[in-house]
């Protein structure tokens, strides 16, 4: 048994004492005897202070001192805990779209599963398995091949923080071991904060990609005049996944192109000259755009998904789609896709400058392999570095940094339930105390 | 009875009582109007053989009175007087209530008033007076008449000697029916109706009686225990007063000037007050009291000249 605050229990004891010393102090009638003359003392009350050698109402007197020490105990908030003993690990697996199949992923967390370790997992929910077994960690639920949910280690984090710290009360030592590919989508603004609630060890594993990850790749089919910026751009490109199912038209669309599409593919209408399309410019020039989805900052660290080139652009609007691929720096689709039977066409409104070299650049060939990628490709997964992992989640907090308990941590232990029960049976005997004061009141009178 | 107080001033045997107080007198304070013959001044002046004085004829005196031999000597008409002697009956009051029976153990305060209640009715007794005694307790009140026999004394003993002191009695009613013109010695220690006996002692005075009043106060009284005790009163369980602290103090205060206002207002009154402490030998109590009719009669005597 501990106790939370064990000063409690000293102050009830010695307020026992005091009380055990009030009743050798009682008040007592003094001893009669006669005296005529008594009229001519004052009238006080026929009650003096005395020691006794024996404590007196010895019945009152129980009552009294059990009543101290109930409320002291109770206020000293007693835990019962086991012996603390062993380690133990908080098993976070993940089972997003990041963990293609899982079965990687379901290896590796058994391999570090043991009997008594917490299990969690999460996509983009997490939750914790309740007395979890290593049966219990499967690679997927059964018929479903492939989680396509976007996968937050924030989420499992917090749950698994949660569970680490439950565990820690009952172990020496508790580990969080993420099971886990650690892909850039999984890694928000958020991971690093949670990670920082949690001043112990936290181990990654990070079991290979899914085979979808790498996906074949084949260069892009592109019908564009000569000396075009875009073709050039895309020549340097290389492959890119799901390349072979991606048309690139310069010039005017065809009826073949459209039932091209309508069998899947994904025909990308990037027109040289957009009026020849109907599509409207802008007059004043634009200075940047970027791709729109899979661009964001992990502490300080960009990692790039997608794409963003500045430059001196000419705006076109584009015909309203389903999916926006790209915007403008002001938030304007700049690309769009919309679904045509089973492909897709992607409308471009960028309008690439033919003389210079920006079609050449980098950002540029990075922004142009962006936009040749198939609808139905899937989901290319970075995995981010090893540099970034150990910075977010590798590195325990400093001291300073952990925050102070929050209310779930300060909520009362197993031991802390005997609290209410304790003040109800104190609040039970100062009740049994008033009635065996008025019974021994009246026994004197 | 034998005698069961300790204390070199308490070894006093009832005998001994009455060998110290034997050739004591206890006159009355003035004058007295009876017409019996006694060893008291009486206020008639008459043809006793004992001659006091000549006095000049005056008219209205009686004419049998005047001394014919000198008359014819001195041929100057002078009458001739003489003093009267009469008896007084003499009763004893006797307080026997509860608080008489202090200290319980002892019970010095009702042997005190035994005591001297005895003395003053033999002093009494052997001027030829009549002695009587009226007891007033708990079980109520006795009498026993004014006499003058020879063992009147004894039966006094007797009746004291029987007697326990206990209850509560009312004084007053005690003196309910005793002649006006009687010596009266009250011994009491005047914690019951004590305004009402001196009203009705005052009303005897007046009337020609005489009443001496005797306060018996124990010693224990005037210094009770300094431990911590529940003082009760023994007539009344409701008074109950606990002597701590500083209540002694005021308890002795209280008592004192208690004491002061009794003696006070019983001598206003023109009666004789005398206080008895229990430490006190009986014989002098019953020498002071009877010195107070000494003095008193002396005074009277001459003023009746």
């Amino acid at each position: 048994m501990t106790l939370a605050a064990p000063l409690f229990l000293l102050a009830a004891g010695l307020v026992a004492l005091a009380t055990v010393a009030a009743h050798l102090l009682a008040w007592r009638r003094p001893s009669a005897v006669p005296l005529p003359t008594a009229r001519f003392a004052p009238e006080r009350p026929a009650r003096v202070v005395s020691r006794a050698v024996r404590p007196t109402d010895l019945a009152l007197l129980a009552f009294r001192v059990a009543l101290v020490m109930l409320v002291g105990i109770a206020l000293a908030r007693p835990t019962f805990t086991s012996a603390r003993q062993g380690t133990a690990r908080v098993v976070v697996v993940d089972r997003s779209r990041s963990a293609g199949d899982g079965f990687a992923v379901a290896e590796s967390a058994r391999a570090v599963f043991r009997p008594g370790d917490a299990v969690v997992v999460f996509d983009s929910i997490a939750s914790e398995i309740p007395d979890a077994m290593v049966d219990a960690i499967t690679p997927m639920r059964a018929g479903d091949s492939t989680s396509r949910a976007r996968g937050s280690l924030s989420a499992g984090l917090v749950v698994a923080v949660r569970a680490a710290e439950r565990l820690s009360r009952e172990r020496d030592s508790v580990e969080i071991v993420v099971v886990s590919p650690v892909t850039a989508d999984e890694i928000d603004a958020a991971t690093g904060v949670v990670r920082a609630r949690w001043a112990g060890p936290v181990r990654v594993i990070r079991p290979t990609l899914a085979p979808a990850d790498t996906a074949a790749a084949s260069r892009v089919a592109v019908r564009a005049p000569s000396n075009d910026p875009v073709a050039a751009a895309l020549s340097l490109v290389g492959p890119v996944v799901g390349g072979s199912d991606v048309r690139v038209v310069r010039d005017e669309t065809t009826v073949d192109d459209s039932a091209w599409v309508r069998t899947g593919g994904t025909l990308v209408v990037w027109p040289a000259d957009p009026d020849a399309h109907g599509w409207s410019r802008r007059v004043a020039r634009d200075t940047a755009f970027a791709v729109a989805s899979s661009i964001g900052l992990v502490g300080y660290t960009r990692f790039d998904e997608g794409a963003a080139v500045v430059a001196p652009f000419e705006r076109v609007a584009v015909p309203p789609g389903e999916g926006v691929v790209a915007r403008w720096s002001d938030g304007e689709v700049a690309a769009a896709d919309h679904a045509l039977g089973d492909g897709c066409i992607r409308s471009i409104g960028v309008v690439v400058p033919v003389a210079g070299d920006l079609a050449l650049t980098s950002a540029f060939r990075q922004f142009a392999r962006r936009m040749v990628s198939s609808c139905n490709a899937p989901t290319v997964l970075a995995r981010v570095a090893d540099s970034v992992v150990a910075r977010v989640l590798l590195t325990a907090p400093r001291r300073g940094d952990v925050p102070s308990p929050t209310a779930s941590d300060t909520s009362p232990g197993p031991g802390s339930r005997l609290v209410p029960w304790l003040l109800g049976a104190a609040l039970v005997l100062a009740v049994l105390e008033l009635f065996v004061r008025r019974g021994e009141s009246h026994a004197a009178a | 009875m034998p005698d069961e107080r300790s204390g070199p001033s308490r070894v006093e045997s009832r005998g001994s009582l009455l060998d110290a107080v034997r050739g004591v007198k206890w006159p009355t304070l003035r004058p007295v109007a009876g017409a019996m013959p006694g060893a008291h001044h009486s206020r008639l002046r008459g043809a006793a053989p004992e001659l006091s004085e000549y006095r000049a004829y005056r008219q209205g005196d009686e004419p049998r009175r005047i001394d014919w031999r000198l008359l014819a000597r001195s041929d100057r008409a002078y009458i001739r007087l003489a003093e009267d002697r009469s008896i007084v009956p003499t009763i004893m009051v006797v307080d026997a209530t509860a608080s008489m029976a202090f200290p319980s153990d002892s019970l010095a305060k009702w042997r005190l008033a035994c005591d001297v209640a005895i003395g003053l009715a033999a002093i009494a007794h052997t001027a030829r007076d009549p002695v009587g005694l009226i007891i007033a307790g708990g079980r109520g009140v006795r009498h026993l008449p004014p006499r003058t026999r020879r063992g009147i004394v004894g039966e006094l003993v007797r009746a004291l000697e029987a007697t326990r002191p206990e209850g509560t009695a009312r004084i007053t009613s005690a003196l309910v029916g005793v002649r006006y013109r009687s010596r009266i010695a009250i011994v009491s220690d005047f914690l019951g109706d004590a305004a009402e006996v001196r009203r009705r002692a005052g009303e005897i005075a007046a009337a020609g009686g005489e009443v001496h009043a005797i306060h018996i106060v124990a010693d224990e009284e005037l210094d009770p225990p300094a431990r911590a005790v529940l003082a009760v009163d023994p007539e009344d369980d409701s008074i109950a007063r606990p002597f701590v602290g500083d209540a002694r103090a005021a308890y002795l205060t209280s008592f004192a000037a208690w004491r002061t206002a009794v003696a006070a207002a019983w001598r206003g009154d023109g009666l004789t007050y005398t206080q008895a402490v229990t430490a006190e030998p009986p014989s002098r109590v019953v020498r002071r009291v009877a010195g107070a009719g000494v003095g008193a009669a002396a005074r009277a005597r001459v003023e009746a000249r």
